[in-house]
């Protein structure tokens, strides 16, 4: 009787605290949602953040022992490092032309797959599929292309221009030209993707009324479909470009950054710096500057354009 | 409806000026698309006689798949393969979790407002090079370099943006009555949750899921410094082939086949959601 008495005890005792717990628990509810992702992010992201604050400022290097202060010669030394700063060019230069033109293909692309016919569904499926290629395979599958002397394109445009002295993957200009490609045939399909999804969103009373007014198919162009587009258009390059910036990948596996350090980007240099070199102090400052310069595209050009739209 | 409108003209069947534009432009491209991976798969069964040859072999008389074995076993493909496969499954389970718990409660209860939403947000645009730098030096003191738990959890926070921002659009244009009437039920916001709205979000959260597991099983640079002999993903795997030699070719070109094929045929099966996958739910596709 008494064991029994003191179990119902212990189980009101512990439905109470049970409630207590669901009640608190609904209290906090949307706070208890988003805590394990913050703590992961806090941990993983703004941890190491702030940790890399003091490393920016102190002598960190597995070649010379000790953590003294330096004060900015770690900014100094990047800032007036000659290759920091071609590597930043090389980078401005790499992405602003890959986003651009695979601006210009993308759109070419999604107009001339707005309008069904026979066969886009499998001619979709094949756009796309560069996307899901990891970017270090793509370097791969053109360093393959490319290469000399027994490459296909080499091979091809020595049948078509008589043989060439050029080296397309360290001789200069094309380097960057074949750096390029490479990022044009991976990222073209994602300007296409969202370009499309605008052009098909235009409302189709607007072309026929513009048609039966008689304008002309490129004033329709540039005075109907561009200004219905922009939205998407500027989400597309925004998201292309905040990634393009930080050219990695295919820079490791084509080029290696060289000949030399010619085709560095900031990211590859940062890389280069921290984990060749071992200039930890010199590769966190330099992360930094990259940083605050990304925070400012970041800010300029997400914060507008990703309000929540009202519900 | 106006009657006796006038009938578009149709432009389909006849080969009009456009048409033909369209065709030699969508050609050109898809050859521009294709040959790249034609030219892969063939390099990866082409027995190796056949590489060094002026004027290349366009297709190989004999092919072969010693290239597949050696990739796997001499390069340790398939450790990599392995790798990558328990790493990308588990961050995405626990990258998509978090995420719909955190999108869940933007979409509902504007947690944080605006700016907590943003900030998850600004995450996705972190350039990783400034973040891995301090990661290696603290997985280095708790001893989780190189091992697939740091991977794990290093790409459960890159992919966090994309999820949560993905659920969070979801949740958005989902409506809210049927939890709002699981409450009056007793359900509690746990049961609410649980028992309703989650298995309505389920395509949602398939998305997210898909395109969360495309990232890690492609991503390269985290991976390229946070592991090294044992953790070491299928991409890492390229680095040995930097400045290499022709008869690796066909290795390289092998392991360029083994890591594309699972992650293109996710891909397209999720085609659907690409639109949002892409933009993190900001363009409803």
């Amino acid at each position: 009787m008494e064991n029994l008495a003191l179990k119902h005890a212990g189980v009101g005792r512990r439905a109470a605290r049970a409630r207590t717990w669901s009640a608190w628990s609904d209290r906090h509810f949307k706070w208890l949602l988003v805590a394990p992702a913050i703590a992961l992010i806090l941990a993983l992201t703004v941890y190491p953040l702030a940790y890399s604050v003091w490393v920016a400022f102190v002598n960190f290097d597995f070649q010379i022992p000790g953590h003294a202060f330096v004060g900015l010669q770690n900014f100094e030394y990047v800032v007036e490092d000659p290759i920091a700063r071609w590597s930043l060019l090389t980078t401005a230069f790499l992405s602003v032309s890959s986003v651009a033109l695979e601006f210009l293909l993308g759109l070419g692309l999604a107009i001339a797959m707005t309008r069904t016919f026979a066969g886009r569904g499998v001619i979709m499926l094949i756009l796309i599929v560069p996307l899901f290629v990891s970017p270090v395979v793509v370097g791969q599958i053109w360093s393959l292309i490319l290469q000399k002397p027994y490459g296909p394109f080499d091979y091809l445009v020595g049948q078509l221009f008589g043989p060439t002295e050029v080296s397309w993957l360290t001789g200069s200009p094309w380097k960057f030209l074949s750096l390029i490609v490479a990022d044009v045939w991976q990222w073209t399909p994602f300007m296409f993707v969202i370009l499309l999804a605008g052009l098909t969103s235009v409302s189709p009373e607007l072309y026929e009324a513009a048609e039966l007014d008689g304008v002309s198919r490129w004033q329709i162009f540039w005075n109907i479909t561009l200004p219905q587009i922009a939205p998407l258009i500027l989400i597309a390059i925004t998201f292309r470009l905040l990634d393009a910036v930080k050219l990695f990948d295919i820079i490791f596996i084509m080029t290696g950054g060289g000949p030399g350090t010619s085709t560095y980007t900031t990211s590859f240099y940062l890389y280069q710096t921290g984990f060749q070199h071992f200039h930890l102090g010199q590769a966190t400052a330099g992360s930094w500057l990259f940083l605050i310069l990304t925070a400012v595209l970041i800010t300029f050009l997400v914060r507008r354009l990703l309000r929540p739209e009202p519900v | 409806m106006r009657s006796g409108r006038r009938p578009r003209r149709r432009r389909k069947g006849a080969l009009s000026f456009d048409n033909l534009v369209r065709i030699v432009y969508l050609g050109l491209f898809l050859v521009f698309l294709l040959a790249p991976l034609y030219w892969t798969v063939i390099t990866s069964i082409k027995p190796v006689d056949d590489y060094m040859t002026i004027p290349p072999v366009w297709f190989p008389e004999q092919p072969t798949l010693v290239h597949y074995t050696a990739a796997m076993f001499t390069y340790r493909g398939l450790a990599g393969l392995i790798n990558s496969a328990v790493v990308s499954i588990a961050a995405t389970a626990l990258s998509v979790l978090l995420g719909t718990l955190m999108g869940y409660s933007f979409a509902r209860f504007n947690t944080g407002g605006q700016h907590l939403s943003f900030w998850v947000l600004s995450q996705r645009f972190l350039p990783p090079v400034a973040v891995v730098l301090p990661v290696f030096l603290l997985y280095r003191n708790v001893g989780l370099n190189d091992t697939r738990f740091g991977l794990v959890l290093m790409y459960t926070v890159t992919s966090l943006p994309l999820s949560a921002w993905m659920m969070f659009a979801y949740f958005r244009q989902m409506p809210a009555e049927l939890e709002e009437a699981a409450l009056v039920d007793g359900y509690g916001r746990w049961g609410a949750l649980w028992r309703v709205a989650l298995p309505l979000a389920l395509p949602g959260i398939i998305a997210a899921a898909v395109f969360a597991f495309i990232f890690c099983w492609t991503e390269f640079f985290f991976a390229l410094i946070l592991t090294s002999r044992s953790a070491f993903t299928l991409p890492t795997i390229f680095r040995g082939f930097l400045g290499f030699q022709a008869s690796s070719y066909g290795e390289a070109s092998a392991l360029a086949i083994v890591s594309l094929v699972p992650s293109i045929m996710l891909g397209t099966l999720a085609q659907r959601h690409l639109v949002r996958g892409l933009t993190l739910g900001a363009v409803r596709g």
